[in-house]
């Protein structure tokens, strides 16, 4: 009886993926080099790519997103062997020298200053369904499902991967992390402290604490990763995650962290059951 | 006829026999007029080098737009002197004069006596002292005005404009207007055709944006026909709209690299033939390609696969959102050799090459960079040291680790003398304060004792 139900599921559980992925057999995805952190994620491959995700962060980072900014260019470094990347924003204080120092590589970077947030969003839209580019970073205030909705028909078409971080204006109202969004991921991001090597003085490479707050056909989780060859003269291999894995923060951790939202209320991620995620889910 | 036959008398027009019989060992030649305007265009092609707008005023003068580019040779009377200098090389007799309209330096050139400047505005006064053929009027208005005992056009522009109208004609009011900057005077400027042109003339005027957007596509399909065929592709197309009424609404694009595919050209004008008022109607429409360049025929696609990696649709993308939001918001950053922060960085069109230069990974800098530097709250209390905490919009970051200083000076050397000064150093500190954050700041100023130390901050690291 056992077997016959979770049979029944799992082929429930394929058409559902087949839907969400437009009916191709299989997308793929970018492994984070390290299972702890890929089996969070549809299949246990890793970040799903030809999909747009949301990053976002808290206080004051998400006015300024340095936080959000450096991990989306982390996680789409290795997807400019593709093609470049274009980052689209409304205010024009992305400074590449700091993204070349965690080897991001200036040249096949585009990048576009939009007037508003309407033009950011249709920029993103069509840089996402052009064939040929890499990756798309795009700063926006929100995404709402519509938006969302036409961006993940782009990615579809052009193959590319998107990354909107959600940041708020100065002065303005709050960033639009809350209600639906047709993201494949959402994430919370926030600066982590660093932790320099013995001896050695100043600061050490740059931490996050990375909390994977949604994701489709996945499941929630919160981890601490490192940079390793950032901001240091050292030839970054090319091979490598940009991105490697510190700890494990749980879920226990976090839990009394997660500020009590609205429409979220802050229940405790459960700990690794399967049940209790889909139950969540459901 | 030359200077030495002008001073023996001689005259234009005059009957060859007379003009023998009073000079006998005259040297005359066969008068040939078209030689006359071949000559007088390629003087004209050869003064492009002093302006783009040149025009031909046959039979033996020219007219030079130096608007706005006196300056380069600094100032009119030199770029006067220059010009006759050049001339008086390739044994050219000129007169030459500058004046706010066409009519006053034609008069000043041919009429006045060796003042051939007049001071921007005052082409009444300047104009008022010499005789009233030097209006371009005819022969027989200015006779008739001589016979009157007007011999300057001082005492011409005295009289009731409605009398004068009456008895010389439209002719010399209007001249006299156009000398004054009364009348707007168009000149023939010569410029060189550009073969990547299209015309469509329409057999009833057109307007409505249909319409509009329908005609953009057939002359579009016309030109990039001709450019495929010859195999040369455009970086600029300009359309023109021209009206019933003789305005022209002139819309652009450009590209990234140089094409010549019709549909994607057109995709870039129909968003912005909204632009186009169409007035009465629109009667002809011209479409010119500029930075035309040889582009070798492209295989687009074998298969269905995405383009490899470099081609695709970037350029295609990057000419959308350039035409889209304006040039000057689409880039690719590149490195420049300063130490000052905020100038490290250049911004060139993307897809053009790429300089070979990196920025210094040694020395690290901010994800976000504050175009100005926001000033925090510090508190240092030993100097040359980092603070131990510091506020910044109203929130008190505390101090865990601390990386500098890294000293950046100001470019001295792009400064004069005077206004370099030791206030104008930087000392960076890189700081992570205990929630993770990290900030990039410096003091300002080298310490000193007594003086408060002043402190910003100027960038976020990740």
């Amino acid at each position: 009886m056992a077997g016959f139900r979770s049979g029944r599921l799992d082929a429930v559980r394929a058409k559902i993926a087949a839907l969400e992925t437009g009916g191709r057999e299989e997308s793929e995805s970018l492994s984070f080099g390290d299972p702890t952190v890929d089996r969070c994620f549809p299949g246990g491959r890793g970040l799903p790519l030809h999909r747009w995700h949301e990053l976002g962060g808290e206080g004051m980072e998400a006015e300024t997103a340095a936080a959000p900014a450096a991990f989306a260019a982390l996680l789409a470094r290795p997807l400019l062997k593709a093609g470049p990347a274009v980052w689209i924003a409304r205010r024009d204080d992305l400074h590449p020298p700091g993204l070349a120092g965690l080897g991001f590589p200036s040249g096949g970077l585009i990048e576009v200053w939009v007037r508003d947030e309407a033009q950011a969003l249709a920029a993103a839209e069509d840089a996402l369904g052009a064939s040929g580019v890499g990756a798309v970073i795009v700063e926006a205030q929100a995404c709402d499902l519509t938006a969302g909705r036409r961006l993940q028909l782009a990615c579809e078409k052009g193959q590319a991967t998107g990354f909107l971080i959600a940041r708020r204006p100065f002065g303005g109202g709050a960033a639009g992390m809350a209600g639906g969004s047709a993201a494949a991921t959402r994430w919370s991001i926030a600066s982590a402290p660093s932790q320099p090597a013995a001896g050695r003085p100043g600061l050490g490479p740059p931490r996050w604490r990375a909390t994977l707050e949604r994701c489709r056909g996945g499941r929630p989780g919160a981890w601490l990763f490192e940079s390793p060859g950032a901001y240091s003269d050292t030839e970054i291999q090319d091979d490598a995650h940009p991105l490697r894995l510190v700890a494990d923060l749980g879920d226990r951790q976090l839990a009394p962290a997660q500020p009590a939202r609205p429409a979220d209320p802050p229940v405790p991620f459960p700990v690794g059951g399967e049940d209790a995620a889909r139950r969540r889910r459901a | 006829m030359d200077r030495a036959a002008a001073a023996l008398g001689l005259f234009p027009g005059q009957k060859a026999a007379d003009a023998l019989a009073y000079v006998p060992n005259l040297v005359t030649a066969e008068a040939e007029p078209e030689a006359d305007a071949q000559a007088l265009l390629a003087l004209v092609d050869w003064c492009v080098r002093f302006s783009p707008a040149v025009a031909p005023n046959p039979p033996d003068g020219l007219f030079l737009d130096v608007t706005g580019l006196a300056h380069l040779w600094g100032g009119e009377a030199a770029l006067v002197a220059d010009f006759r200098r050049r001339l008086a090389r390739n044994d050219l007799p000129v007169v030459c004069g500058v004046a706010d309209t066409p009519g006053a330096a034609w008069a000043l050139a041919r009429h006045g006596d060796g003042a051939s400047l007049c001071p921007p505005g005052r082409q009444g006064e300047v104009l008022d002292h010499l005789p009233p053929s030097a209006l371009r009027i005819s022969e027989a208005a200015c006779a008739q005005l001589e016979r009157l005992g007007l011999r300057r056009i001082g005492e011409v522009r005295r009289l009731p404009r409605s009398q004068l109208a009456r008895r010389f004609g439209l002719e010399l009011i209007t001249r006299l207007d156009q000398a004054m900057g009364e009348a707007p005077e168009a000149l023939a400027f010569r410029r060189p055709a550009n073969p990547w042109f299209d015309r469509l003339a329409l057999a009833e005027p057109i307007s409505s944006p249909d319409d509009l957007a329908r005609v953009c596509g057939d002359i579009v399909e016309r030109l990039c026909a001709r450019l495929t065929a010859e195999g040369q592709g455009a970086r600029r197309f300009e359309i023109a709209y021209h009206r019933v009424d003789g305005r022209p609404q002139t819309v652009e694009v450009g590209l990234a690299v140089g094409a010549r595919e019709a549909a994607r050209i057109t995709r870039l004008f129909l968003p912005r033939l909204d632009q186009v008022d169409p007035g009465f109607g629109v009667e002809q429409v011209t479409l010119a390609a500029f930075e035309v360049e040889a582009l070798s025929a492209r295989q687009t696609a074998l298969t269905s696969e995405p383009a490899a990696a470099g081609g695709g649709e970037i350029a295609p993308l990057v000419d959308r959102l350039a035409n889209r939001l304006g040039a000057e918001r689409v880039w690719t950053s590149q490195v420049v050799e300063s130490h000052v922060p905020e100038r490290a960085v250049a911004r060139r069109a993307p897809l053009s090459p790429e300089p070979p230069a990196r920025w210094d990974p040694a020395r690290p800098r901010p994800i976000r960079l504050f175009r100005r530097p926001e000033p925090i709250e510090a508190t240092a209390p030993v100097p040359d040291d980092p603070p131990v905490q510091f506020r910044w919009r109203g929130q008190l970051h505390r101090v865990r680790l601390a990386e500098g200083p890294e000293r950046i000076a100001e470019e001295w050397w792009k400064a004069p003398i005077g206004a370099v000064s030791s206030t104008h150093v930087r000392d960076y500190y890189r700081v992570e304060d205990q929630a993770g954050g990290r900030f990039w700041i410096f003091r300002s100023g080298l310490y000193a004792a007594g003086a408060p130390a002043k402190w910003w901050l100027h960038g976020l690291f990740p």
